[in-house]
């Protein structure tokens, strides 16, 4: 861990968790196996999406193996849909564990949405209506998955474009009461308050206000795209000013949690990207920020939850060859 | 929608998300609350939009050269409407093309005219298809990385064929197009010519091996019959040829070669 990070980590207040403060963290991406096998960079930690390895006989499995013997390794999913009404899918969570126990996670974590329900996936981080009976049905979830993982799970707030009608509930109480009735821990998404607020047109420091940061045990950071009225969460970009005013806020309260940068769209070399996650202590130390290293222009369209960076390059790896 | 269930909320976004204009602006507006500089259809339309947007481009990273083939418009729509059709059904999106060419198949538009009738282009996409799954497949299946290899000392009945091999057979030479997209070439579409082929991943790197017709048959026998001696007399069988003229033949043309390619393995390292 960095020693500014580390020493600010250990000043920082932290009302009974037990979760590791890591330091500063790097979403695990395809594109950089080759550099980090060949360059062992100094991360603190990262985080590896569940799904992309829990079936994997393939090379992304040996390489998380790898991984796992230098690095704390920390999944983060993004199929678990804690809050369709479809069943849970246990084969799904069986396999979880199973990853999660061999790479020694030190968390799992996924996010409070649903992704799909009839037995379909959408593979997006779809909104809960936040009501009474959402409330009880997460939570009755909660357990249930907590109980075989056998470990807290760790809820992450998610990107929202809608609001509904019949929410009763603001985000913040709702992640306050499920963990306080399931023990559950939570992975703020800084970006995503920021996100979500702006879309809504809500007020960042309501919802800073009412968070219950007592149980948040690690951080997102990412970027977006602001298209005028609204703002989509693309994770293709640096990290905005105002989000790093978010964060600087949000991390003291916290007692420290353990940040880490996502940039899943247009992705640039391991550097870049580790880079970006590094401004964190300038934010974290409370001293004048790095100035943004320059990034390529985007060239992708503004697409939510990208998820294309979770396939593999296939191609690269294939050959033909006579006898 | 203004006094939904959870359940009947979800079904609803599901279905609004596959089937956008099945929506109607009155339900859109009694469900969700206007954003803050866009009405409620418009908030919905940022997930539906990125709903095929974010799965079309997971379709474009698994069929690259099927996607190259068909240009970029026309795979879009081949994959739009793929996806209406047949949405993930899969917390992985490793699935999400797994039934693509059966798709493309099933919805050809010449699928009721005689075969000799139907447009050529169409049987080539659909093996392109399947070649590229099987590859995508193989990038991630069960490997034997890890695990030592045969050298060729060992006894015909120590060996297995590898459980990953995959035997393909096509009307077009799909793997050379397939290469030659991967080389950053724009070949023309091939005309019909079988192409019988083994891959074999080792060292997770994915190999492509053109096979004679006689080779790719008892390969196949190889896997089915589960031993090397009974595919060697069903081939000697079919092919109407004396049983040691075909032993000799696997000796001395092709065993060293396909050992040391990966195809086999032995069986107690199964």
């Amino acid at each position: 861990m960095d020693g500014a990070v580390k020493q600010s980590v250990a000043q920082a207040e932290n009302p009974g968790s037990t979760f590791e403060r890591l330091g500063l963290g790097v979403g695990l991406r395809n594109s950089h196996f080759d550099h980090i096998l060949k360059a062992w960079p100094e991360v603190d930690w990262f985080e590896a999406i569940s799904e992309n390895f829990m079936d994997s006989g393939g090379r992304p499995r040996w390489v998380l193996d790898q991984i796992k013997e230098r690095y704390p390794i920390v999944l983060h999913g993004v199929s678990m849909s804690i809050g369709s009404t479809d069943p849970l899918d246990r084969a799904y969570l069986a396999k979880l564990k199973a990853l999660a126990d061999d790479v020694k996670a030190r968390w799992v974590s996924d996010h409070l949405c649903w992704t799909g329900i009839m037995g379909l996936n959408s593979h997006d981080l779809l909104p809960l209506m936040l009501t009474e009976e959402a409330l009880t049905h997460v939570a009755a979830r909660v357990r249930i998955v907590q109980d075989v993982l056998e470990r807290p799970l760790v809820l992450e707030n998610p990107s929202s474009y809608v609001q509904f009608q019949q929410s009763t509930i603001s985000e913040p109480d709702f992640l306050r009461a499920l963990c306080d009735q399931t023990g559950c821990k939570l992975l703020l998404d800084v970006n995503n308050v920021y996100v979500t607020c702006f879309n809504a047109g809500t007020s960042t420091d309501d919802y800073m206000k009412a968070f219950p940061f007592e149980h948040v045990v690690q951080m997102h950071l990412a970027g977006h795209q602001h298209c005028g009225t609204h703002i989509v969460d693309t994770h293709d970009g640096p990290v905005c000013d105002e989000v790093w005013q978010l964060f600087r806020a949000a991390w003291q309260k916290t007692g420290g949690a353990s940040p880490l940068l996502e940039w899943d769209g247009d992705v640039p070399e391991f550097d870049r990207v580790h880079a970006e996650v590094l401004r964190a202590r300038a934010y974290i130390d409370g001293i004048d920020p790095v100035e943004a290293v320059a990034t390529r222009s985007r060239t992708s369209a503004a697409t939510s939850t990208p998820v294309d960076f979770m396939v593999p390059n296939v191609m690269g790896d294939s050959r033909m060859q006579t006898l | 929608m203004t006094t939904a269930t959870l359940p009947d909320m979800q079904r609803w976004m599901m279905e609004a998300l596959i089937a956008p204009g099945r929506v109607d602006g009155a339900s859109v507006a009694g469900t969700f609350k206007p954003g803050a500089h866009i009405d409620a259809a418009a908030c919905l339309g940022i997930y539906q939009r990125s709903y095929i947007l974010r799965l079309r481009q997971c379709l474009i990273e698994q069929f690259p050269a099927t996607a190259h083939a068909l240009g970029q418009d026309l795979f879009c729509d081949f994959a739009d409407e793929y996806l209406r059709s047949c949405p993930s059904d899969s917390y992985t999106l490793y699935e999400l093309g797994r039934r693509f060419a059966g798709w493309i198949s099933d919805n050809r538009p010449d699928k009721d005219l005689p075969e000799s009738e139907r447009e050529s282009w169409i049987d080539f996409m659909i093996d392109l298809a399947t070649y590229e799954r099987a590859l995508f497949h193989l990038f991630d299946a069960p490997g034997h990385e890890g695990k030592p290899w045969p050298d060729g000392q060992e006894a015909d009945a120590e060996l297995t064929l590898l459980p990953s091999l995959v035997l393909g057979h096509y009307r077009f030479p799909v793997a050379w197009y397939y290469h030659e997209v991967r080389a950053g070439k724009s070949p023309a579409h091939p005309g019909p010519a079988s192409q019988y082929v083994a891959v074999v991943r080792r060292d997770f790197q994915t190999t492509t091996y053109p096979l004679s017709p006689f080779h790719h048959r008892f390969l196949m026998a190889v896997q089915q019959l589960g031993s090397i001696d009974a595919a060697l007399e069903d081939l000697a069988a079919w092919s109407q040829r004396p049983l040691e003229d075909v032993r000799n033949s696997w000796r001395t043309d092709v065993r060293q070669g396909w050992i040391d390619a990966g195809f086999f393995i032995r069986r107690g390292d199964a």
